[in-house]
């Protein structure tokens, strides 16, 4: 039926799920064991439950912290990057414009901070600088996302943004080739068309420099590595099936499946025959749909999965899985 | 002789200039103008109320064009900003 299952095993590895799923505990446990082998692991969460660091039993926060040894972890926290771009901003203003000026522009600013999407264009940004780190600072780079929608709507920016800067960056830059002819023709009058630097220009090349490198990054499948976690139930496996297609739609390599929770052969009881019953065609139709990629199970634990042995007992359902033999057979 | 020649000559690039040159001029700063002044609207539409996809990246030229707005919407003939938008005046 199924082979045995291998693990991601790229330098990025996003882990992606509805919410509930256990995708945080998936994401912990592989970090672990990818630490655990000896590769120089980095585990960033924007879990906005801050599961994450509720799992290792440690505060996380915006700076990487040590988790044990060849692991570290961070949380970023979407509206604390967007207040922090946003605070930037304003300053910048604040240094060229007058009081009231100042008052005005700030209720503008302001209405960006809760335009649809600024969370993730922030978010985008810090992700781009971190997946820069897989290979730098650290030899992997393990993302745990927040709920679907919001992860493919996010990885899937650099190629809408990308386009919408690439306009803005050939239009600047038409208008500097036309001022340096107005300059040349115009002489002395040409005034401010006269300027060789163009911070506005400099500012929109940087920003799709960074998109376009992380778009790259995203879509190589020798350096990126999504992985799926679900439950065999309804709505997780209509959610996955979407969310796949969608990522495949925007070129980003999906590289395996997690079933959580699965129903251990040892559980006993007429009414746990019936659920085994159930799930067991919830899993067939998994296999089915899913046939191309490697699919790991991990069985329902008899407790919650916290801590360190909590996390080691995933990491052996991992391994069993990679050795070809699971606890449901 | 030489001061003859010399304003003579003067007086022909005078002549050539204000026949072929100066429309020529206006022509390149028509274009640089409305180039330079649809880029400002792109990426300020937010100031003028119109939703903007990029606003998020755009804020960050705010500071750098913030100054163009205002010269913008002189330049047109408009005493004080678009209702609905940013109040620079």
């Amino acid at each position: 039926m199924t082979s045995p299952s291998s693990l991601p095993d790229k330098p990025i590895v996003f882990f992606g799920g509805k919410g509930g799923v256990g995708k945080t505990t998936m994401a912990a446990a592989y970090a672990l064991q990818s630490a655990r082998r000896g590769t120089r692991t980095l585990l960033v969460s924007t879990d906005p439950a801050h599961s994450a660091g509720d799992m290792l039993g440690l505060r996380l926060g915006d700076e990487a912290r040590e988790v044990q040894a060849g692991l570290h972890a961070l949380e970023i926290d979407p509206e604390a990057e967007v207040e922090r771009y946003i605070a930037d901003v304003k300053e910048r203003i604040r240094d060229v414009a007058s009081p009231r000026i100042m008052d005005e522009v700030e209720h503008e600013i302001d209405l960006a901070r809760s335009s649809p999407g600024a969370e993730e264009a922030a978010l985008l940004d810090r992700f781009a600088e971190l997946m820069q780190e897989a290979g730098a600072g650290y030899e992997r780079v393990v993302f745990d996302t927040a709920p679907t929608g919001h992860t493919v709507r996010l990885l899937s920016l650099p190629e809408l943004m990308g386009r919408w800067i690439d306009g803005l960056v050939s239009r600047r830059r038409k208008v500097r080739s036309l001022g340096r002819m107005w300059r040349n023709v115009a002489g002395a009058a040409a005034g401010e068309a006269g300027r060789d630097d163009d911070p506005v220009l400099e500012a929109l090349e940087r920003r799709q420099a960074r998109f376009s490198a992380a778009r790259e990054i995203v879509t190589d499948p020798a350096r990126t590595a999504f992985t799926f976690v679900l439950t065999p139930e309804r709505l997780p496996i209509l959610e996955t099936r979407k969310a796949v297609a969608a990522l495949r739609r925007s070129k980003i390599p999906v590289a395996a499946v997690m079933v959580n929770r699965v129903l251990p052969p040892d559980a006993e009881g007429a009414f746990l025959a019936r659920r085994r019953e159930r799930e067991a065609r919830y899993l067939e139709e998994i296999d089915r749909e899913m046939g191309s990629l490697p699919r790991i199970r991990i069985p329902l634990f008899d407790s919650d999965v916290q801590g360190r042995e909590g996390l080691s007992r995933v990491i052996e359902a991992f391994e069993m899985n990679q050795e070809g033999r699971r606890s449901d057979r | 002789m030489a001061r003859r020649i010399r304003d003579a000559w003067r007086a022909f690039r005078d002549m050539y200039d204000a026949l072929y040159m100066a429309p020529y001029r206006s022509q390149i700063h028509r274009e640089y103008a409305r180039q330079r002044d649809l880029f400002l609207l792109l990426t300020t539409s937010d100031l003028l109320g119109v939703p903007n996809p990029v606003e998020f990246y755009t804020l960050e030229l705010l500071p750098e064009v913030m100054e163009q707005f205002h010269e913008w919407h002189r330049r047109i003939g408009l005493e004080q900003p678009p209702d609905g938008g940013f109040r620079c005046c």
